[in-house]
């Protein structure tokens, strides 16, 4: 898989999660990329994915970057 | 025509092109020369005790074609008497009274040696000093040049001693085999430097003789490190300004040296801070005459962008320059390869396949003739293919459209830093 399918895969999981109202949680940054912990609205239901690809660890980083703004 | 008069911390000169402390500065016939030719300004070859020179002296890299794309030189400071010197420079102040005049200097580093030579050049006429705390072969071992450059208390204490009787402005002319310029900048600056010169020259070694294994240059088969300037070290200068000029601590004004051949080496200097400039090697490679070229081009340059005073580039584009943590991961751009212009050699296609991220792809048409194409989505946007490609227009490197808002690494990481305190963000 190229490096470009890779990212199209591992954004369209973060999209996935985030359009059923999941938000980024927690991070865990690590040699083989990042853990990102997503949970939904009321907190109770936790996802997980692992984002090795370079373009998506941008997307989510940008994601939390823009949640940061919209959070009280 | 444009304004081209400088003001380096009081030195005023007709334009900002000073040929540097070096060979060509060795006399006052060559001086005077220089100034005849269109040069504004002249750093006297270094004063201090006359030395013992040896022969061969200088040597040359010369890359694909291009002769003195590095040069390099194991010359020492003047070996001439002071008081020579000292009447060349009466004799060419005089004749000259609107062009600046500056002694570089290098003593040993004691209070009284720094207060003699000051005192003594000073009477001369001269219109600033340059402490030469820079050149990095010979006198080095001796305790002096880049030796006592290299060690910023060193740098602090005699610039010091000199601002202690010093009447004209004073100049300290930094080393760049320091790990960090701006510590021995900054040194400068406490110590009460009016400006900072950078940058002198670099430890080198040119070459060994395939055939009878003697270092390039060499005195009767033996060789030593020497200093490298020209063209080659000219992206090491520059950042060297440009990190001095966006250091909030040191504001002081800047000569910029190191590689300086054309006017557009002289804008680019400018822009990132220098006051001024100072050229040895292209006057060595090309004669005194090349001022002319870098004049006219200055002035063209100014007057094109509607620029009335060379003070109006100065530092322009400091706030350009940044730290890599501020640079918006979220910009792309990628290359685009005009098959109108293209020939077909496939250096890029090699570039890319062997050494970068292999979105080059080699395709045939209806026709069967074949051309080359970017996978625009697997594009990095390193330039390496626009770096190797021989011909000009063939490969453009084009914005892509924003898909994510500008990111910088340290946004990203305040952002994680500040959410780690409300979640679990780790690493």
């Amino acid at each position: 898989m190229s490096e470009h399918q890779q990212f199209l895969a591992e954004r369209e999981q973060i999209d996935l999660l985030i359009g059923k109202g999941y938000q980024i949680h927690s991070v865990k940054e690590h040699l083989n990329g990042a853990t990102v912990e997503f949970v939904n609205g009321e907190g109770k239901q936790k996802e997980t994915l692992l984002i090795g690809n370079a373009n998506a660890r941008k997307y989510f980083s940008s994601l939390i970057v823009k949640q940061s703004h919209l959070s009280p | 025509m444009a304004d081209l008069r400088i003001n380096l911390a009081g030195i005023e000169s007709p334009n900002p092109f000073w040929l540097a402390s070096a060979p060509p500065t060795n006399s006052g016939y060559q001086v005077q020369r220089a100034f005849e030719a269109g040069w504004g300004g002249a750093v006297w070859k270094t004063l201090g005790d006359p030395i013992l020179n040896v022969t061969s002296r200088f040597a040359a890299i010369n890359f694909n074609g291009k002769r003195v794309a590095g040069f390099n030189n194991i010359e020492l400071i003047t070996d001439r008497p002071l008081d020579v010197n000292l009447k060349e420079i009466y004799e060419t102040k005089k004749k000259f009274p609107h062009h600046a005049v500056i002694a570089s200097l290098m003593v040993e580093p004691q209070q009284k040696k720094w207060h003699e030579i000051v005192k003594r050049v000073e009477d001369s006429g001269v219109d600033g000093l340059e402490l030469n705390f820079g050149c990095p072969h010979g006198m080095a071992e001796r305790g002096m040049g880049s030796a006592s450059g290299q060690v910023p208390s060193l740098v602090e204490r005699q610039t010091y001693w000199v601002k202690e009787v010093a009447k004209t402005p004073v100049i300290v002319k930094l080393t760049p085999n320091i790990t960090d310029i701006t510590a021995t900048a900054e040194a400068a600056a406490n110590g009460g430097a009016d400006a900072i010169s950078m940058i002198n020259t670099i430890n080198s070694l040119m070459g060994v003789d395939l055939d009878t294994w003697n270092p390039i240059p060499h005195v009767a088969g033996k060789g030593a490190h020497g200093g490298y300037c020209g063209p080659a070290v000219k992206p090491i200068a520059l950042n060297m300004v440009a990190e001095c000029a966006r250091h909030p601590l040191i504001n002081v004004p800047i000569s910029g040296i190191g590689g300086i051949s054309t006017w557009q080496d002289a804008v680019e200097f400018m822009l990132m801070g220098a006051t001024g400039v100072q050229v040895c090697t292209a006057a060595m490679h090309h004669g005194f005459r090349i001022v002319e070229d870098m004049l006219d081009g200055l002035n063209n340059y100014l007057d094109n962008m509607g620029i009335a005073s060379i003070s109006g580039i100065i530092g322009k584009a400091v706030p350009k320059y940044s730290d890599w943590g501020d640079l918006d991961l979220n910009y792309n751009i990628a290359a685009r390869i005009n098959p109108d212009v293209c020939i077909n050699c496939n250096k890029c296609y090699i570039a890319c396949e062997d050494t970068s991220h292999q979105c080059i792809e080699r395709l045939t048409d209806s026709t069967g003739k074949s051309f080359l194409k970017v996978r625009q989505e697997d594009c990095v946007g390193c330039n390496l293919c626009s770096i190797v490609c021989p011909v000009d227009g063939a490969i453009d490197m084009i914005e892509l459209p924003r898909e994510l808002q500008p990111m910088t690494w340290n946004d990203r990481q305040a952002v994680l830093h500040a959410a780690a305190c409300k979640v679990d963000i780790t690493k």
